[in-house]
């Protein structure tokens, strides 16, 4: 008996060996690849490196330990605990800074220091994005350790905090009190430029966003309180500043002094800033805003080192002189561009021409031919002229593919509606050129006159008109552009 | 004592099923599968010859983007973007390394290796007599044209290929070189020619075939090959040249072949412009407003345009002779918006600097300065990136429940390029006038004299022999109505200036034919061959190379001048044979 059950339970073991050798787990040995790392949690393994130890009571102070520990993937720029005793009191002083603090040390995704992308914008947990460029540079840190891993991303031990940094527009609301041109940027939260802005004010949301969407500069400009794009502002000191406004003042002459003060300081102010973060090595000799005005950098009217902020740098400078002859820009009115015609159902004799010039230049215009009726309009408009005097030009290229024969035909230029006292005068235009030939084939700029204007304005009626006659070929109208000079003297 | 028992049997319980357990990974209970079925079960009769049929066409819809990457990507129209992987600017700059996707010839093998099988079992059918020899004819030339259209590719792209028309039973096999010698390019032609003539059957198929049906909303017939097109092209490839354009003819004359009059004047013609309605394929711009380039008819149901985005009625069946489509809810996947969206895709390629210029350079008949099929069709500038759009118009149109819209098409043959092709291989056959008409301004206009006479009985038609035979005359005292008379040539269906004069030799007009292929049917698959079959002709490696130059260097690519002298050796045009 005895025998017969140890016989059984050999061959039972035996079996059971078998059983047991023929099966290998493929499921078990998955995990079992050496390297332990990938069996901690980041908040395991930044608290089990010495030299973080502070940077982890700080995850822990402020709940992100759960968060690192969790089943997302991260990227956690982790300070020294030498760089953590750098970092003024003053950033951590409240929950809310803590976690701000925290979260600008942590991104979604895990990031390699080996990355296809040589340099790219990261967007850290909280609002504000960080450059990540190379392998060993995150903001303005240096990476000492990269590419640690564990179980849920990487972290990098680098050597600075990347505390985060006030972007452009919070730097200037930081400086109202000592510089009159923030103060006056920060005031634009209130004045208006544009009839436009009046409406943005009215329908603002409120909440972070809320002057980027209201303040005229932030909407007319570019809007410097946006973290995802970079910016380069120059932030005169107020003597600079001032001296550049009054240079500017006799040509915003408008109806009241605080009218021409508010606008000569906002023509002075848009031309301050362009977009990309240049760095003192990378800033060139001359910028061009977006209104179309150069801008020569002085480097050496700098003052300091440029204040670098989350979305781009400020430059403090004693001043930025533009000649008026740059910030006096020319405005152009493309003839394809007319806002409205009459008599207005003839649309179908408008021609909104392609071609391109002697130079093999494309350039695009409009035709009015065979209208049948005398004294065809094409409205334009301009906007912010400046009092000054103007000098007019046109250029029409008289080329008419339609007809075998172009006919020289005349074309007359009217700007300007007239108000006293607030009424209008229809019967009167601030300048009317005459009626003027178009000659057949030329292709440059015709000088028709000039106009003065006593107030800074936006002229809504500026008239081509047709000749006063219904002959085809004589009543044709062409306009490629109208050129509005200022006379800078 | 029971105990002991007991144990035993349970311990023999245990050892059976572990012998069953154990012995469950070897075959021995030798059943056929249920869920299976052997070769012989699936082709019984002519519904599973149908399935056949289509089954080869849907392994064969696997190959569409491949075919546009090798044909665009490594010729001068199109190039990499920003988000191009390695593998295409590889293909783009032809230096193709040995795992690159994009060259691999293995897809193309699978679909051969599954037409020889069909054609295999359909020689079996016949011989059990499981379907007639009628529609024996039909299905089998129809998967032995695709199957020369895969070699054809295959040659143009890698030079000396396995010619293989056996059923073998591992793919592999393919690469072993003593069991499947490697055919130079123009061996293969001859067997490609010898194999696609003899087929039984070279029509579509016959009205009333099981296979001419609709399939969610689709008519079925312009799936399929169009045989007399392939031969055309295979011809041309050899340099058959009135053999190629006899096989072009005979598709040109589908509509005299029967059909109501709109199909009898407009199939495949290339019909002139509807000034008034605009219900036409033609480039336009409203009437009396053709010097406004801002009334161009550009949209999904009008103008040129709609050749790409239109669905398929009867002004689509007009142009399209052979297209395969991509939609919402069926399998295979639409892989061009990927491709090419920079919205709802990846935007992995773009037109060439070069193709722009080229569009760019050209003259609209109304002096308008750039063909309004580059810039305003073909391709479009959204977001600031240059965008090929024929692709997309189905899909970027509104959809109108919540599934995103995938619809698209894999663009094979159409009249535009039918009618190029027929000039190019009239040209070498010495017909310059013939191959001037059709490129610019039509049969009717290129042979109406000046002045041109009220009675039009002895003029506008070439009174030549066929495959040159055009009568296109259109008078009213006599009344004639030619069966061309509605023909507007390739120009002048785009509204182009014409190019080049009656009286041309045989190299200009050749240059000009090649040019319109590209203003023309940019994108759909035709460039690289068109340059191999110009270089291969004449002898001229540099018609080739020149060209990717043109567009490497515009786009200040350092390596342009490296590839030019790379693609000089005509065996540096042929990708690597492996996989």
């Amino acid at each position: 008996m005895i025998s017969l059950k140890l016989i059984n339970k050999k061959l039972f073991a035996g079996i059971l060996t078998l059983a047991l050798v023929s099966c290998s787990d493929p499921w078990s040995d998955r995990e079992n690849n050496g390297d332990d790392n990938l069996n901690i949690t980041l908040t395991e393994a930044i608290a089990n490196t010495p030299e973080t130890s502070k940077f982890a009571e700080l995850l822990a102070q402020s709940g992100y330990d759960e968060i690192l520990a969790g089943s997302k993937t991260y990227t956690v720029f982790v300070p020294t605990n030498d760089a953590m005793a750098q970092v003024d009191a003053s950033l951590l002083n409240t929950p809310e800074k803590v976690t701000a603090f925290v979260q600008n040390h942590i991104t979604l995704t895990a990031y390699s220091s080996v990355r296809d992308n040589a340099s790219e914008k990261i967007k850290m947990l909280g609002p504000k994005y960080l450059l990540f460029k190379g392998t060993a540079t995150i903001g303005d840190a240096t990476i000492l350790t990269s590419d640690k891993y564990a179980k849920n991303g990487v972290f990098h031990i680098i050597n600075k905090s990347l505390a985060p940094k006030k972007n452009i527009w919070e730097y200037i609301n930081s400086q109202t009190a000592s510089s009159a041109m923030s103060n006056y940027l920060v005031s634009l939260n209130e004045l208006n430029i544009y009839d436009s802005d009046i409406t943005a004010k009215e329908n603002a949301i409120p909440g972070a966003l809320a002057d980027s969407l209201s303040n005229s500069f932030l909407k007319n400009v570019y809007n410097v309180n946006n973290e995802k794009n970079t910016y380069t502002l120059f932030l005169m000191e107020d003597d600079g500043y001032s001296t550049e406004v009054d240079k500017l003042k006799p040509y915003l002459n408008k109806s009241t002094a605080d009218l021409t003060a508010t606008y000569s300081r906002y023509f002075t102010v848009r031309d301050m800033v362009f977009p990309k973060a240049y760095m003192p090595n990378e800033l060139p000799n001359e910028l061009t805003t977006r209104f179309g005005v150069k801008v020569t950098i002085d480097k050496t009217q700098i003052i300091g080192d440029p204040i670098v902020l989350s979305n781009g740098v400020v430059y403090r400078m004693k001043k930025v002189d533009v000649p008026l002859k740059d910030r006096l820009v020319t405005t152009k009115i493309e003839g394809e561009n007319n806002v409205s015609f009459s008599p207005s159902n003839l649309r179908s004799k408008i021609f909104y021409r392609e071609q391109k010039d002697l130079n093999d230049i494309f350039f695009k215009d409009v035709m009015v031919y065979n209208s049948g009726v005398s004294l065809f309009q094409l409205n334009y408009r301009a906007t912010d002229l400046f009092s000054i005097t103007y000098k007019v030009y046109w250029r029409a290229v008289n080329i008419n593919n339609y007809s075998s024969n172009a006919t020289v035909f005349q074309q007359r230029l009217a700007v300007g509606r007239v108000f006293r006292d607030g009424i209008e005068y229809p019967n009167e235009v601030i300048k009317d050129f005459g009626l003027k030939n178009v000659e057949i084939g030329v292709y440059d700029d015709v000088y028709l006159g000039e106009f003065t204007l006593t107030n800074a304005q936006d002229i809504d009626r500026i008239t081509l008109y047709g000749a006063n006659t219904t002959t085809v070929g004589n009543n044709t109208m062409i306009l490629d552009y109208l050129k509005f000079v200022p006379d800078v003297k | 004592m029971i105990t002991i028992t007991k144990t035993k049997k349970s311990i023999l319980l245990g050892m059976m099923a572990l012998t069953f357990g154990l012995n469950s990974c070897s075959d021995y209970l030798d059943v056929q599968p249920e869920d299976k079925l052997v070769e012989e079960q699936m082709y019984r009769n002519i519904y599973d010859a149908d399935a056949a049929v289509i089954g080869v066409y849907g392994k064969f819809m696997a190959l569409a983007e491949k075919n546009i990457i090798l044909n665009e990507m490594r010729a001068d129209l199109m190039s990499t973007t920003r988000n191009s992987t390695p593998y295409l600017k590889e293909i783009s700059e032809h230096n193709v390394s040995a795992n690159n996707p994009y060259a691999n010839p293995k897809d193309f093998y699978v679909v051969i290796q599954n037409c020889n099988n069909v054609l295999k079992n359909f020689d079996m059918m016949l011989e059990k007599k499981r379907f007639t020899q009628e529609q024996y004819n039909e299905r089998y030339s129809d998967i032995g044209a695709i199957r020369s259209w895969v070699y054809l590719q295959l040659g143009i792209h890698y030079g000396s290929v396995p010619y293989i028309t056996e059923s073998i039973e591992n793919i592999e096999d393919a690469k072993n070189i003593s069991k499947y010698p490697r055919l130079p390019f123009d061996q293969l032609l001859d067997k490609l020619i010898l194999f696609t003539e003899n087929l039984p059957y070279k029509g579509l198929y016959s009205v009333g075939s099981s296979l001419v049906i609709t399939i969610d909303g689709y008519n079925t017939a312009k799936f399929f090959i169009n045989k007399e097109c392939l031969l055309g092209d295979l011809q041309l490839w050899k340099g058959n040249y009135q053999e190629a354009a006899a096989h072009y003819k005979n598709v040109m004359e589908t509509g005299t072949r029967g059909g109501t009059d709109t199909e009898l004047y407009n199939t495949y013609r290339v019909k002139f412009a509807e000034v008034i309605t605009h219900d036409d394929l033609a480039v336009g711009y409203l009437r009396y407003s053709e010097q406004d380039a801002t009334t161009l008819i550009n949209s999904n149901t009008q103008g040129w345009r709609s050749i790409f985005a239109r669905d398929r009625d009867l002004l689509w069946n007009s142009e399209w002779i052979w297209s395969l489509p991509f939609e919402n809810n069926f399998a295979p996947k639409n892989p061009f918006i990927a491709l090419f969206s920079n919205k709802n895709g990846d935007y992995l390629v773009k037109p060439s600097q070069s193709a722009m210029d080229l569009w760019n350079s050209q003259k609209q008949s109304n002096d308008i300065p750039y063909d309004a099929r580059g810039q305003k069709f073909t391709y479009n500038i959204v977001n600031g990136d240059p965008v090929i759009m024929k692709y997309l118009y189905s899909s970027e149109a509104v959809a109108s429940t919540g599934v995103a819209n995938t619809k698209g098409q894999w663009f094979l043959y159409r009249a535009a390029k039918l009618h190029l092709r027929y000039a190019e291989a009239a040209n070498r056959d010495n017909q310059q006038k013939v191959a001037y008409a059709i490129l610019n301004n039509g049969i009717r206009r290129a042979y109406t004299p000046s002045p041109a006479p009220t009675d039009v009985t002895d003029v506008q038609q070439t009174k030549l022999p066929f495959p040159y035979d055009f009568d296109a005359r259109m008078g009213d005292y006599p009344s004639y109505r030619g069966n061309w008379h509605r023909n507007d040539g390739i120009r002048g269906r785009a509204f182009m200036k014409f190019v080049g004069a009656v009286g041309d030799d045989v190299i200009t007009t050749e240059n000009n034919i090649i040019q319109e292929d590209a203003l023309e049917l940019a994108y759909e698959g035709n460039r690289w061959e068109d340059l191999v079959r110009i270089a291969l002709r004449r002898n001229d490696p540099a018609f080739l190379a020149d060209k990717i130059y043109e567009k490497l260097s515009k786009e200040g690519n350092g390596k342009a001048s490296e590839v030019r002298a790379k693609l000089m050796n005509v065996n540096n045009w042929y990708l690597p044979f492996n996989w």
